[in-house]
């Protein structure tokens, strides 16, 4: 008896302290008659994706849905886990959200997977690709209840960059997971318009984060520099690659803002927060009945923009272009630890 | 409350047919093979991508089925024929089925344009408008029912009473004149060919492949043998493969409720920890299993 005692009070106290600590909804305060409720998932937890949902509460704001006022916002992230995605995407469906929102591939997909045969529309961003997810159809028409923007990277600017940077470069190194959709999918971009610049790509792929040193002390031998895609895996570990990078004194390029803080050289790359307000915005839409997600094509970001490390360049003893600089988005003079 | 109830259901049915493999190793065989977080991937694989070839839905479960047999032959023979201790067959396997599968379909397989088992015309014509939200937990009870009978039947087949003694008493079945390695070869197979079926049927459902699914599949196996097995243990009418279909469904029931008091989703392998050693210290199980170790 005791022991069963014992036992439900470690229960008990175990219930209370993560609800406690890890209850992320947010109850309205000042309770308006017309309250929204959406859930949204995260695939990862990683600062564009985070930035991504941040700028996606702000675009449903500047819409007129503010968060713990007129909209109750359910969260939850699966922690790369292609199980919990489901299981987040079955909660949000037995709470009966008005729209859920997937925020990278696995999630849109497990959002959609199985909002399918109920009312609630899906709103997606971050997935690089929709119609190879099987999100959006060939012409970009919604295959059902759902549509979303996506970040696809701006591979070709990317590599214009690279080569106005480091005008004697003949290799770029890529890192990647290959378990991750999107890095395969953009890998083969850059192969296919490599030879266009006079580059030539060496991929080395990973299984877990544990391969990253190895890897990157090898592909470090090979290549006269490296470009960053904005694989989940990778991109956790890019302070490690960095480092590596530095006492080889090889540039690494970055695919968005957040890696050129901590010390990538340069980036060509959208803005995730920006890319969240184009998708908050959508959403509005929806949640206000103006139209349906399933009349919407799904909407890429427009103009992706240079960012660049002066503190990097002079680390490395490279002087960055001059017109790159002037049209530079954002410019930073230190390395962010 | 109608679609919490349905969720966890057709949830727990499915994690349900990899229970009943996961039960014919963990229970039957008494052993503890870890194969089933890379076999529940690799029916999911082998099904994505045969549905985009054109194969007919249906039949992708019984090609999982085979596959899966064929990889559980493979740990058997890492373990009996290699002398592996059982463990690591298991984590050998996983660990080389992990790359086998992103080598087959890929990290991500979106199948939701394509016909599956859920969806296809056939049932569209079939099935009035009415019926549509209790179409899929129907399809999976058929299933459910399908391979319950059959495992039942199998047991009591004379392959199937060697089998559970050697898990029992394997003395006895060398008394028989009878090669118990073999009789483990065939309950591995057997076993990891349910896990593969269940992987086949979570794709279909979920409408896409991924390959981080797999991770923990073995966990959410245990915890229904576990939780299934000892709960009904009193009520000897109940019969353990239901035991443990019911164990599926009551974990999936823990996870919903535990979410619903506002726990976030990355809490839930830390509910399952405390869950099953719950069960365990109520049970008493650990302490038998632990002297049988020793």
């Amino acid at each position: 008896m005791k022991k069963i005692l014992s036992i439900t009070f470690i229960l008990v106290l175990t219930v209370s302290i993560l609800t406690g600590c890890g209850t992320k909804e947010t109850t309205g305060n000042g309770q308006v008659d017309d309250q929204v409720t959406i859930g949204i998932g995260q695939f990862a937890e990683h600062p564009s994706l985070d930035n991504c949902r941040k700028g996606f509460l702000a675009g449903l704001a500047e819409e007129g849905y503010i968060e713990n006022d007129n909209l109750k916002v359910l969260f939850d992230n699966a922690q790369t886990d292609g199980g919990n995605a489901t299981q987040i995407a079955t909660n949000f469906m037995a709470k009966k959200v008005d729209l859920i929102c997937g925020i990278a591939t696995p999630m849109a997909q497990s959002a959609y997977g199985t909002a399918k045969d109920s009312d609630i529309p899906v709103i997606f961003t971050a997935v690089s690709d929709p119609v190879l997810a099987e999100l959006a159809k060939e012409d970009n028409t919604p295959v059902g209840n759902v549509t979303g923007t996506s970040d696809k990277l701006p591979v070709k600017e990317q590599l214009e960059m690279i080569r106005s940077i480091l005008p004697e470069a003949k290799t770029i190194g890529i890192l990647y997971t290959t378990s991750e959709a999107n890095s395969v999918s953009t890998i083969e971009v850059y192969k296919e318009l490599a030879s266009q610049y006079d580059f030539e790509i060496v991929e080395s792929g990973i299984a877990t984060t544990a391969d990253i040193p190895l890897a990157t002390d090898n592909l470090l031998q090979k290549v006269d520099c490296i470009s960053n895609l904005t694989d989940n895996t990778v991109v956790s570990s890019l302070p490690v690659i960095l480092e590596k990078a530095k006492d080889k004194n090889i540039p690494v390029f970055g695919s968005e803002v957040e890696q050129v803080k901590i010390g990538c050289l340069a980036a060509f790359g959208i803005d995730y927060y920006d890319l969240g307000v184009q998708t908050g915005k959508m959403a509005a839409q929806v949640l206000k009945g103006e139209k349906k997600a399933s009349e919407m094509n799904f909407e890429t970001i427009e103009g992706a923009s240079f960012y660049g490390n002066t503190a990097v360049a002079t680390q490395l003893g490279i002087t960055l272009p001059i017109d790159l600089v002037s049209s530079a988005k954002e410019m930073f003079d230190n390395i962010l630890e | 409350m109608l679609t919490i109830l349905i969720g966890v259901l057709e949830e727990g049915l499915v994690y349900a047919i990899l229970a009943l493999g996961v039960y014919i190793t963990y229970k039957i065989l008494d052993f503890p093979d870890l194969s089933v977080d890379g076999t529940f991937p690799l029916g999911g694989a082998i099904t994505a991508e045969l549905i985009i070839a054109g194969v007919n839905p249906i039949l992708t479960l019984f090609i999982s089925f085979i596959v899966g047999a064929l990889a559980g032959i493979l740990t058997g023979i890492i373990h009996v024929k290699l002398k592996v201790r059982d463990l690591l067959s298991g984590i050998i396997m996983m660990t080389a089925l992990y790359s086998i599968n992103l080598r087959i379909a890929g990290a991500n397989v979106p199948i939701f344009s394509k016909e599956s088992i859920f969806e296809n015309k056939f049932l569209d014509i079939l099935i009035p408008e009415v019926f549509q939200p209790y179409l899929v937990l129907t399809i999976l009870l058929i299933i459910i029912i399908i391979m319950k009978v059959l495992l039942d039947q199998y047991l009591k087949t004379k392959s199937g009473y060697l089998l559970r003694a050697v898990g029992d008493n394997d003395a006895l079945v060398t008394s028989l004149a009878k090669d118990k390695g073999t009789v483990k070869i065939v309950g591995l197979a057997l076993a990891n060919a349910f896990v593969a079926l269940a992987g086949s049927v979570y794709v279909q459902k979920s409408g896409f492949f991924e390959i981080s699914t797999g991770t923990g599949a073995i966990v959410i196996g245990l915890a229904s043998v576990i939780i299934g097995t000892n709960l009904f243990k009193k009520f000897s009418f109940i019969k353990a493969t239901t035991a443990v279909i019911a164990g599926s469904i009551i974990y999936k029931g823990c996870v919903a409720i535990a979410i619903s008091f506002g726990m976030v989703t990355s809490d839930m392998k830390l509910v399952t920890a405390i869950l099953f050693l719950a069960i365990l210290i109520i049970s008493g199980d650990r302490k038998r299993r632990v002297k049988s170790n020793a």
